[in-house]
């Protein structure tokens, strides 16, 4: 038994089988999501810089040219366009998202006081509308929202819009939509926090505030942070960069930066404008995603805020 | 008192919130059947859009296109992310940073962002060399990136819900490393497999906006056809095929409801 | 490389499993003798110079040579995190020792994997496969070995019958309590008729009661099998109680290994003291001859080894009541009283020192707290030992 070995032979060798092991299960899929889609982005990023050539697709020399047609600068001087395009896309993330917790909040907690029996068909309830295809969800709204239909003529009847308009196309139309196609995206994180509910620290907290509003600021809305963050993140994204529903729904008058994007590579108009345009996107993107680990985090659910 | 009054308000709010989220779907089903081609008044009830669903060969090849995107897609990002759940559960003690970085990128990019990327990147491949001509090939590529982020965390929050010492039992009592995968890890995590592969159809079917960048002439999916048909006007044809896609739905939704049942009992 | 397993194939060892349990639980019978004597040669075990570290600077095992013999009931002891778990990881193959040899029944296996060992273990958390029946689990490692269906069921029949499973062999794992579990994992590795069964704390997520009554179980399946067992546990009476031998680990280091006896009144040192439950601890001052010098006083010890420390075992201790001049005579003060019904345990001061001892209840007279008695301990019962 004398054994005459160098210590770290057996040690190596375990850690070169480890280190093959990891290598065949991660490299395929890794590989395939660099090709695939981190090797796409970057080149999409750098068409940002490069000048529009002759069938919209991007030539050298570099340039900033695609970023001052994305402020607005044109042959004809500056028009406030695509400004308005960028601040609606802003203001129909806000109002939606914030739509949409108001909806979802009290849904969510309706859920989650039923009883366990009745809670996952509750939920699927809930789900199974956004497993069709969003654009027949949003053709269903069209069919709803079209001059002629109950709803627009109700509307014109209390005066909210005027006559043979229809509801659609419109930027209520797109909220609306909106609010439809993320409601679940919310309830579900919710829900989870709901159901996580500590009821014992809420019935401490009924016992040391004397009103309900209190117990619930107190006990109840900290600990269904973390779901509400999540909820945001997972509404507020998609939302800013939503290239269906703006277009069906909203008409000219209503078009985000998806569609703004979009339109220039569907016409073969302006691939570095829409580059850009989507860089922006991207820029909002992680901002988004930044910040709301920021705030999980020092709220204490930080990793729950991750997806 | 008071609670009963907030339990019954929000009674009502769930559902006036269930009639919201289902009239659009009623009304595509119910405008289906309409004897008329009016998109506003009903006015009898006439299978006829059905019937021209049958000779429009153009919806036929839309959802032939669908089904074999959705089905091959899924078979490979299921392999493929298997691969990385089983990985990164594996070595979940090392520094995998990047990786997790690598597999969040799909899901938190905005979709029109992913599609407009695979499209300039297949088009300048396409002009460089010749491959990857826009089709369905481009699709399936397309496709199985987003798809293979939610397997493989699927697959990998299985790992981590069993008992590590299993893996150890297996090797205990005699089993090789290919038995150990055949005879342990895949009847383990086989629902797993299972509900990973129904979100990738899901997924894939549910997609628009990456087909439509993706996709070429000749290989439009259903909703690339329905997209295309709104667009031209809206024809109540659309109605009958969307209701087929929602019956579809519904069928999935019935199932899934049945399982969780089983799996309680 | 799995001889032990070919040697059998023509006598299956599962034909005196049952033989015995229907025969003659307890006695080994008579045609067993020569079969015996092969197995026990296959199953010692042999470790040398067995090192191993986690990351930079745990180290788990600092050289650790052991010689376990065949058919022994062989527990490693220790605190958490002393390498008794990681040996029997190295054991089973379920780690790789950075350095050292270890050898069963002689042959080599330092490298052999885990699947290639006749060895099994009964795992702590028991590892049941959830996707598998109990019956599936029992044949696991039947199956994957390739025995054919009849025969993997004849032995899972055997087994049962062995353990005395009863129904719990057609149940799912999931209805199982703690205790069917415990029973089904002994029976899950018993099955493969392995050279040697390690067991890592099998028992601790069970409660008391249970506990000890499958403490009995395990030693009676032990005995009759005549199976080399190695035990893990961090618990010295359950150690006591089973083992044929038993190994102190700390620090990656064997301390001692020796029968329960030995290792319980001859401690190696302080730490193996300690940890057996020894709290009467004194370093002496001065020697002369036999008669030792301690911060209690002076004592005769009969052999009192090198050792600069004083062991006094508190169930050697006798309480005189009163002072009691004599030799091996220290006059204390009863500073507490548990009284335990069989037995009461003491706490003794002397001077700024403190004693414990303990006192068989036989109806006599047990002293109260703040009575003054004298202290008398034998010299045969005094023992010391390094630090």
């Amino acid at each position: 038994m004398a054994y005459t070995g160098v210590m770290p032979s057996a040690r190596s060798r375990g850690m070169v089988r480890e280190a093959r092991h990891l290598l065949f299960t991660v490299a395929p899929g890794a590989t395939w999501i660099v090709i695939f889609l981190v090797l796409p982005s970057a080149y999409l990023m750098s068409v940002a810089f490069m000048t529009n050539g002759s069938y919209g697709l991007p030539e050298l020399p570099l340039s900033l040219e695609s970023f001052r047609r994305l402020a607005g600068f044109g042959f004809l001087g500056w028009s406030p366009g695509n400004l308005y395009t960028l601040l609606r896309s802003l203001w129909q993330t806000l109002v939606s998202t914030g739509l949409v917790v108001i909806v979802a909040y009290p849904i969510a907690y309706y859920i989650s006081t039923c009883r366990a029996k009745w809670r996952p068909i509750m939920l699927l309830l809930v789900v199974v509308p956004s497993w069709t295809n969003q654009v027949i969800r949003t053709f269903g709204w069209m069919n709803l929202l079209a001059p002629g239909t109950p709803l627009s003529e109700l509307a014109e009847a209390l005066g909210l819009i005027s006559a043979n308009m229809g509801l659609y196309p419109s930027n209520f139309a797109v909220t609306l939509g909106l609010v439809y196609n993320f409601l679940p995206f919310m309830v579900l994180p919710l829900y989870a926090a709901f159901e996580k509910l500590d009821t014992a620290q809420v019935e401490a907290a009924q016992d040391l505030f004397a009103s309900p509003i209190r117990a619930f600021w107190h006990a109840v809305f900290p600990q269904t942070l973390p779901g509400l963050l999540a909820g945001i993140v997972l509404v507020a994204i998609p939302a800013f960069g939503m290239y269906v529903i703006p277009e069906l729904l909203g008409g000219g008058k209503g078009m985000m930066l998806g569609n703004l994007v979009a339109n220039q590579f569907a016409g073969g108009a302006n691939w570095p404008l829409g580059a850009a345009g989507a860089i922006l996107m991207l820029i909002a993107t992680f901002i988004g995603l930044y910040a709301m680990r920021r705030i999980g985090r020092r709220l204490g659910g930080g990793e729950e805020v991750v997806i | 008192m008071r609670k009963r009054t907030l339990k019954r308000g929000l009674t009502g709010f769930w559902w006036f919130t269930l009639a919201f989220l289902y009239l659009p779907l009623a009304v595509v089903v119910l405008f289906s059947f309409n004897a008329s081609n009016s998109a506003a008044t009903f006015t009898g009830i006439s299978l006829r859009w059905y019937g021209r669903l049958m000779g429009n060969e153009e919806i036929l090849s839309a959802f032939a296109n669908s089904m074999i995107l959705a089905i091959t897609s899924s078979v490979i990002a299921l392999g493929i992310g298997c691969l990385i759940g089983y990985g990164m559960y594996r070595h979940r003690h090392r520094k995998l940073g990047w990786l997790i970085v690598l597999i969040y990128l799909p899901i938190v990019l905005p979709d029109i962002v992913f599609g407009i990327s695979e499209m300039a990147f297949f088009v300048q491949i396409h002009r460089l060399t010749g491959l990857l001509q826009p089709g369905l090939v481009t699709m399936i590529i397309a496709h199985v990136t987003f798809q293979i982020p939610f397997v493989a965390l699927i697959v990998y929050s299985r790992f981590v819900g069993l008992d590590p010492t299993l893996f150890e039992a297996a090797k205990d009592l005699y089993a090789s490393p290919t038995k150990r995968v055949v005879h342990f890890m895949l009847p383990t995590i086989k629902p797993a497999l299972i509900s990973a592969f129904f979100l990738s159809f899901t997924l894939s079917v549910d997609d628009f906006v990456i087909s439509f960048f993706t996709a070429g002439p000749e290989s439009a999916t259903l909703p690339i056809y329905i997209w295309g048909a709104i667009k031209k006007g809206v024809s109540p044809e659309i109605n009958a095929i969307a209701t087929l896609m929602i019956g579809a739905v519904a069928i999935a939704a019935i199932i899934s409801l049945v399982f969780s049942r089983r799996r309680q009992a | 490389m799995n001889r032990a397993i070919e040697n059998r194939e023509g006598t299956p060892m599962s034909d005196t499993i049952t033989a015995e349990a229907i025969e003659s639980p307890g006695t080994r019978p008579a045609g067993e003798a020569t079969q015996g004597e092969a197995a026990r040669e296959a199953s010692s075990i042999e470790m040398r110079g067995l090192h191993k570290r986690f990351g930079r600077d745990t180290v788990a095992l600092d050289g650790v040579d052991l010689t376990i013999e065949a058919g022994e009931f062989f527990t490693l002891l220790g605190p958490s995190g002393c390498g008794k778990t990681t040996l029997l990881r190295i054991l089973a193959g379920l780690e790789e020792a950075d350095d050292g040899r270890l050898a069963i029944g002689g042959k080599d296996i330092t490298e052999v994997p885990p699947h290639k060992r006749s060895v099994n273990t009964v795992f702590q958390s028991y590892a049941l496969f959830p996707h598998l029946s109990v019956r599936e689990n029992l044949a696991f490692g039947l199956k994957m070995r390739g025995l054919p269906p009849e025969e993997r069921e004849a032995r899972v029949a055997k087994i049962a019958e062995f353990i005395k499973l009863g129904d719990l062999v057609d149940r799912r794992v999931d209805q199982l309590s703690g205790g069917q579990r415990q029973r089904i994992a002994l029976a899950r590795a018993l099955v493969n008729e392995p050279d040697v069964l390690l067991l890592d704390e099998p028992l601790s997520a069970l409660d008391a009661g249970l506990r000890s009554q499958l403490q009995v179980e395990l030693l009676r399946v032990q005995k009759r099998l005549g199976m080399t067992f190695v035990f893990v546990t961090h618990d010295q009476q359950e150690a006591m109680v089973m083992s044929d031998r038993i190994a102190v680990l700390n620090g990656g280091v064997i301390q001692q290994v020796g029968p329960p006896r030995e290792v319980y009144e001859r401690p190696a040192n302080a730490f193996v003291a300690r940890f057996m439950g020894h709290d009467n601890l004194y370093p002496v001052t001065a020697r002369q001859g036999a008669r030792l010098s301690t911060p209690i006083g002076e004592l005769t010890a009969e052999n009192p080894g090198e050792g600069g420390l004083l062991l006094i075992r508190p169930e050697t201790l006798d309480l005189l009541p009163g002072e009691v001049a004599g030799d091996n005579h220290l006059p204390a003060v009863v500073s507490e009283r548990l009284y335990r019904g069989s037995h009461a345990e003491y706490r003794l001061e002397i001077g700024t020192s403190t004693l414990q001892a303990t006192l068989n209840n036989r109806g006599r007279h047990l002293p109260e707290v703040g009575h003054r008695v004298t202290v008398s301990v034998a010299p045969e019962d005094l023992v010391t030992l390094s630090e």
